[in-house]
């Protein structure tokens, strides 16, 4: 992979380096009384390595265990960084990714090929760019793109299994997802954590980022951690300890879905009352910490639910991937005229705000229904799980699907009928869903049934990165020195809507992307 | 604590472990009981099958220490009980489900610390719980 050096606003490290010195100077003048009551950006929320004792040393430092952690870790040690350490907040590692849906977007794989599918980087980069509503990142979107079908394949080198077959997601105009056979990101984040052990990657659990060390130049030494920690109690039983990153520190560390104060600061229909997919550790500490360094907050209002998710169960659990997978050839139905809202395979803000709209009279959540044709349900891998456990059903008519749901009957009849014209039609004249690939597939008896609902599943935004994971200083327009972000913690990237399967290429790129932006810069 | 102190505690467990490990698939006989006063551990809950740790007040067996004030190590649990044991005891016998195995999920594997879904001194549900609707009969906390 080849890390793109174009906008890299190397000329602005002069007025960085002249504005922290002009600073020093009027630090020193006033004195240690007068500094404790500042509240600068070097001294909020970071220490200074001058009176820093390092309990550990490591090449590289990152923070965080999922996708874009794991990969930096692997390509930082064959790029010969000796010491490298993961830190987990989390009793367990993988954090959110080890809970995603493990589906993964790349252009100009060989599945595309032997399907004989034609994509191209640009073609990727503009159905997001589409999705972005005009405020994406496209250079980044592009390194991305150009970089996923390589990182697609760190992961099958290091042991993960997909499935035969593409996906064609949401506002992606050719089929180009792969999915784990577990149909999770474990079936990634696993493989790469053990690659990460037999790399010789020192990792850590219930290791909680408490603070950034810097020097007195301001660049980023090390980072201050509470180890022993249990998230369920914000409690840390051990010594706090401070670990030197030699050649960087880099915060992987996911978004903020699970920050409820801070997601509903930004957009107070996200309540508590809003549940999430996310793993519980999605609180966004590191993030608020580089923001006190000085990084440029982008997009935070952004935040992104998913329109797959089920009321019936918690988290992304069964439904989710099931859905997914069954949009395109099923209908979704507002309960109250039995008529379907929207394309089901439109991007996910345009689906979960149209399902957000499914009202009572009281104006209470009444959650549509995706009924899909039990033959075609029952080709993915998740819909036996989907019935075990209770959160789909299967029936035999329309007459008791109708009355299970409290569905107009007639109306619904006459919506499915007229659905299935569209499909033999090939033109979705309600709604424009493209259905080139659904060919035949018209929603016949038996039928199976979920229930929707969206759950707050992914920030847009996050800190400003440029094309080498470096962390940019709002104040200078320069790289703060020996930090490096990657993953969700990032912002901008994606705009206003991220499309589904786009996270896991961005993590990997960007997570590799840091590793050699670290290795590059030992001398 | 001392080193014979340790070897001691260390003894103890082992032999309740060798009990434990015959009960191994029969966790749900295991009962929460509160125990009489016993030095340092009044009325505290545990597991029945903990109960002579109680009734010694052998509270450094698995907090290391005499008198805890927080949480054991992950790995204290394991110094008694087997994890291929407790991975086999709750083994799904259909083969689709075999990552519904909550000693040893899709998700994580066997590396989940043992406290996030088991409280010897408090209830607790398993982490699953969070996203799924597994039943887990035989967890009681």
């Amino acid at each position: 992979m080849q890390t793109r050096k174009e906008g890299h606003p190397c000329f602005l490290i002069m007025v960085n380096k002249t504005a922290s010195s002009s600073r020093r100077s009027f630090l020193k003048g006033i004195g240690a009384a007068g500094i404790a009551g500042m509240t600068g950006p070097m001294l909020v929320g970071a220490a200074q390595a001058s009176t820093t004792e390092w309990n550990e040393t490591f090449d590289l430092v990152i923070i965080g265990s999922g996708f874009a952690g794991l990969a930096a870790a692997i390509q930082a040690r064959q790029l010969g960084l000796e010491s490298v350490a993961i830190f987990e907040k989390m009793p367990y590692y993988g954090g959110n990714s080890a809970i995603n849906g493990g589906l993964f977007a790349a252009p100009g794989t060989p599945l595309q090929a032997q399907e004989g599918i034609a994509d191209s980087v640009d073609r990727m980069v503009a159905d997001q760019l589409a999705a972005g509503r005009g405020i994406a990142h496209e250079p980044l979107l592009r390194h991305i793109a150009a970089n996923a079908a390589s990182a697609l394949q760190l992961c099958i080198d290091a042991g993960s299994e997909f499935h035969p077959y593409l996906q064609q997601l949401g506002g992606h105009s050719v089929p180009r997802t792969y999915q784990t056979t577990v149909s999770c990101g474990a079936g990634i984040t696993r493989p790469l954590l053990d690659k990460c052990r037999e790399l010789g990657v020192t990792t850590r659990n219930r290791s909680k980022f408490s603070k950034f060390v810097q020097d007195e130049d301001g660049r980023v030494v090390g980072v201050q951690m509470q180890t022993r920690y249990y998230y369920d109690r914000e409690v840390s039983e051990g010594e706090t300890i401070n670990v030197r990153g030699r050649y960087g520190v880099l915060v992987a560390t996911g978004g903020y879905s699970q920050n409820i104060e801070l997601r509903s600061a930004q957009d107070p229909t996200l309540t508590a009352e809003v549940t999430s997919t996310n793993a519980p550790g999605a609180t966004g500490e590191a993030m608020l910490a580089m923001f006190r360094l000085g990084a440029i907050p982008v997009h935070l209002a952004h935040i992104q639910s998913g329109p797959w998710a089920s009321p019936d169960e918690g988290g992304f659990g069964y439904v989710s991937n099931y859905s997914i997978y069954n949009f395109p050839h099923s209908v979704a139905i507002n309960r109250t005229t039995g008529q379907r809202f929207m394309n089901e395979i439109a991007d996910r803000k345009t689906r979960a705000d149209a399902e957000l709209a499914n009202r009572d009279a009281e104006g209470k959540p009444n959650p549509p229904i995706l009924i899909t044709s039990y033959d075609h349900a029952k080709e993915h891998p998740s819909a036996k799980k989907v019935l075990k456990y209770k959160v789909g059903w299967k029936f035999d008519n329309l007459e008791s699907l109708a009355a299970e749901f409290g569905v107009p009957l007639e109306p619904l009849r006459a919506q499915i009928d007229e659905y299935n014209g569209f499909v033999r039609e090939g033109e979705d004249a309600q709604f424009g869903k493209p259905m080139e690939k659904i060919a035949g597939k018209t929603i016949e008896a038996p039928f199976m049934v979920v229930r929707l609902w969206p759950k707050v599943h992914y920030c847009q935004g996050g800190v400003a990165i440029n094309l080498k994971s470096e962390v940019i200083d709002a104040a200078t327009g320069a790289a703060i020195p020996g930090l490096y972000a990657a993953g969700e913690v990032t912002g901008g990237i994606h705009g206003v809507s991220r499309l589904g399967s786009c996270s896991i290429p961005e993590c990997m790129v960007m997570g590799i992307t840091a590793a050699r932006s670290v290795a590059g810069s030992v001398t | 604590m001392k080193k014979s102190n340790r070897l001691r505690a260390t003894a103890t467990c082992l032999m309740l472990g060798a009990l434990a490990g015959l009960l191994i698939g029969s966790f749900s006989f295991a009962e929460i009981r509160e125990y009489d006063a016993t030095e340092g551990s009044e009325g505290i809950q545990g597991r029945d099958y903990h109960q002579r740790l109680y009734q010694r007040g052998r509270c450094e067996a698995c907090h290391a220490v005499a008198e805890p004030t927080g949480y054991p190590a992950d790995g204290s649990c394991l110094d008694c009980h087997r994890m291929n044991g407790l991975v086999a005891a709750t083994a799904p016998e259909d083969e689709e489900e075999k990552w519904q195995n909550p000693h040893d999920s899709l998700h994580y594997g066997r590396e989940v610390p043992c406290v996030e879904c088991h409280g010897e001194h408090t209830n607790k549900e398993p982490l699953c719980a969070d996203c799924h609707n597994f039943e887990y009969p035989n967890h009681q906390y």
